[in-house]
């Protein structure tokens, strides 16, 4: 019953349209003042500690990072050494993007960030070779998305902090899933550019490949910082994000010489103004599921669907269902800070994993990101290509569907998470 | 005045973003350095303490975020589900958009004067945070602040709202130095294909 009341009351006032953390804050307070004997002075200290952990300041750091690199002229090369390596094939140029796409994302937790940079200097290169716009915008949307799947990645951070699953873990086990889903989308690609006849660029020679790789090696050496110093343990993941910002910084700054040093007021800014909207929703967020673990509905909810007998398999198809759900109406950070802890206990009781439970949302986020009314990659893409949004919808129908098959994939197959993770031994 | 304010916020809240990015930096550096065995330098780094580093990390992103926070809602970055009220008349979305804009002022309102009770009643306790010794009063400052000036934000952006029917709008494929594409670089055919498709496909956000 007060499950109902508390979530009733929060989605009526989504569907206002005011911003979610304000209608987290207020569910909160409206239920503490008529509802409950919780003090509220528990409340008003939960507000205060509600992001003080250092673990939720990787988030800040890994923007800051994002936006250098988005700046950086570390995309321009990783296109290029993409494009020397696959450019040869049919639709070679879209082929290129989608490998770039997920060469950046080793490096940036950001799907949008990587839609910017990658898109806004692969598309005009591919309607100057021939491509039709939204062919090209389509694949970036989609590919864009591999930005929260590999490695480092903002939504993972958010899910770790939710339910104090290990963020290392979690970045290594998006990395053979991401490989998994480049080679998908690369296949259907190379299938309708193939049908369609779209061109072809010329075969380049491995000393031209192994030069273009040493420039790119710049913006490559990120992983090593972020996963090498996490792995060795020579870092926490904050720190290892702070390098990584620093990294970043002086890359673009002094040796890709892309940005000059008089704009970095800019991104100081505009990485605070990102990093704070995140984390005042985390913070209200927490006051949120402060009083859900008050009321003990989480494990309620957990008795009840263990008590329909579903199984995992079950489950895990109810998961994603309500995840692709509340993915057409909120962003990922929202999606995952309010569904991670309900569906947390639940799946902990079903012997899930929580790395292949954290991958798994992060794959649904992925989707959402594709798709109308929210997906925030279709948005960025179309107002980089100017192609129209439902254009966009249709054009982006062929890499969706790959999307969901592969959600499937990701699903069933536990062992495709966490068998890397734990070789590595980053994880039970 | 208001001018003020505003480039008072953003200069505060770069610099913090800035600010703990070196701090943490310099304190995993001095982690390492100080364990090579070069003399006088390596005495030199042992006896500097960066202990404090991560806790100063998390107050100066507390404040940012506060502060942010109430920036974002001048930079309209804060967004929530319009997915409902966009497919409403005018007048009555306007409606909602005021109702909206209003909780958020009341919802700060209140956290803004929860906070300053709270901080009211620490400043009357010698607390202290465990590294820097800093009181806490002053930390916890950051919330009844931020919150205060994001109500005030709210109820700007309501007042202009009212007044010129203006929302400020955070465009996220706008990144500062790199350019959508251009009309010239989009082939004849492609051009008219974008008029026709700007015609029919203008059913977006906003």
């Amino acid at each position: 019953m007060t499950s109902a009341i508390i979530f009733g009351l929060l989605i009526a006032l989504m569907l206002t349209g005011m911003p979610i953390s304000i209608a987290l804050g207020l569910t909160v307070l409206t239920f503490v003042f008529t509802m409950t004997q919780v003090p509220i002075e528990a409340v008003a200290l939960k507000l205060f500690t509600g992001i003080e952990r250092f673990e939720i300041m990787a988030i800040p750091f890994f923007i800051l990072a994002g936006t250098f690199l988005t700046r950086g002229g570390v995309a321009r090369r990783m296109i290029n050494f993409a494009a020397s390596m696959v450019g040869h094939w049919h639709g070679g140029l879209a082929l290129a993007g989608i490998v770039a796409c997920a060469m950046f994302a080793l490096v940036c937790g950001s799907s949008v960030a990587t839609v910017v940079a990658i898109g806004s200097i692969v598309l005009p290169e591919m309607v100057r070779r021939g491509y039709p716009m939204e062919f090209g915008a389509a694949v970036i949307t989609v590919a864009g998305s591999l930005g929260i799947l590999m490695l480092p990645s903002i939504p993972k951070i958010i899910y770790a902090i939710a339910t104090n699953t290990s963020i290392g873990a979690l970045f290594v086990a998006g990395l053979l899933p991401g490989i998994m889903l480049t080679m998908m989308l690369c296949s259907v690609t190379w299938y309708i550019a193939r049908k369609r006849g779209y061109p072809r660029m010329p075969r380049e020679s491995w000393a031209t490949r192994w030069k273009l790789f040493r420039e790119s090696a710049w913006g490559l050496m990120l992983v090593v910082i972020i996963i090498g110093g996490i792995y060795s343990g020579l870092f926490t993941a904050t720190e290892a994000a702070a390098m990584a910002a620093v990294y970043s910084f002086i890359v673009s700054i002094f040796v890709y010489k892309a940005m000059p040093l008089r704009d970095i007021g800019k991104v100081l800014l505009a990485s605070a103004n990102m990093s704070a909207m995140l984390l005042y929703i985390i913070t209200n967020a927490a006051l949120f599921s402060f009083i859900l673990t008050n009321e003990n509905i989480p494990h309620a909810l957990a008795d009840w669907i263990i008590g329909k007998d579903l199984g995992w398999v079950g489950f895990l198809l109810l998961a994603n269902l309500l995840l692709l759900m509340a993915g057409n109406f909120m962003d990922p950070s929202s999606v995952i800070l309010i569904m991670a802890p309900i569906l947390y206990p639940a799946a902990m009781l079903l012997g899930i994993n929580p790395v292949h439970l954290g991958i798994l949302i992060d794959v649904n986020m992925e989707v959402g990101l594709c798709h109308p009314p929210v997906g925030l990659n279709l948005y960025v893409a179309s107002g980089i290509s100017r192609v129209g949004i439902t254009q966009l919808t249709k054009a982006v129908i062929p890499w969706l569907v790959t999307m969901l098959l592969f959600l499937v994939i990701v699903t069933y197959w536990p062992g495709l998470s966490i068998w890397l993770p734990r070789a590595m031994g980053m994880m039970p | 005045m208001l001018r003020v304010l505003d480039h008072l916020e953003e200069w505060l809240i770069a610099l913090l973003m800035g600010g703990a990015t070196l701090i943490i930096f310099v304190a995993v550096v001095h982690r390492y350095a100080a364990g090579l065995p070069i003399p006088v330098v390596q005495d030199w780094l042992l006896s500097l303490n960066l202990s404090w580093a991560q806790e100063a990390c998390i107050y100066m992103f507390v404040w940012m975020a506060k502060f942010g926070a109430a920036y974002g809602v001048r930079t309209g970055i804060h967004v929530g589900v319009d997915v409902v009220v966009n497919h409403m008349p005018e007048r009555v979305r306007a409606g909602f958009i005021t109702f909206s804009l209003l909780a958020g002022a009341l919802f700060t309102g209140v956290v803004a004067s929860f906070g300053g009770s709270f901080v009211w009643q620490l400043a009357h306790t010698d607390q202290t945070s465990p590294d820097m010794e800093l009181p806490m009063w002053l930390v916890y400052m950051a919330i009844p602040a931020g919150s205060g000036l994001m109500c005030f934000r709210f109820l700007q952006v309501a007042w202009n709202f009212w007044r010129t029917g203006l929302l400020p709008h955070h465009d996220p494929a706008h990144v500062e130095g790199i350019e959508p594409i251009k009309d010239a670089d989009i082939l004849p055919h492609d051009r008219l294909d974008d008029l026709e498709r700007n015609g029919a496909g203008t059913g977006g956000r906003r």
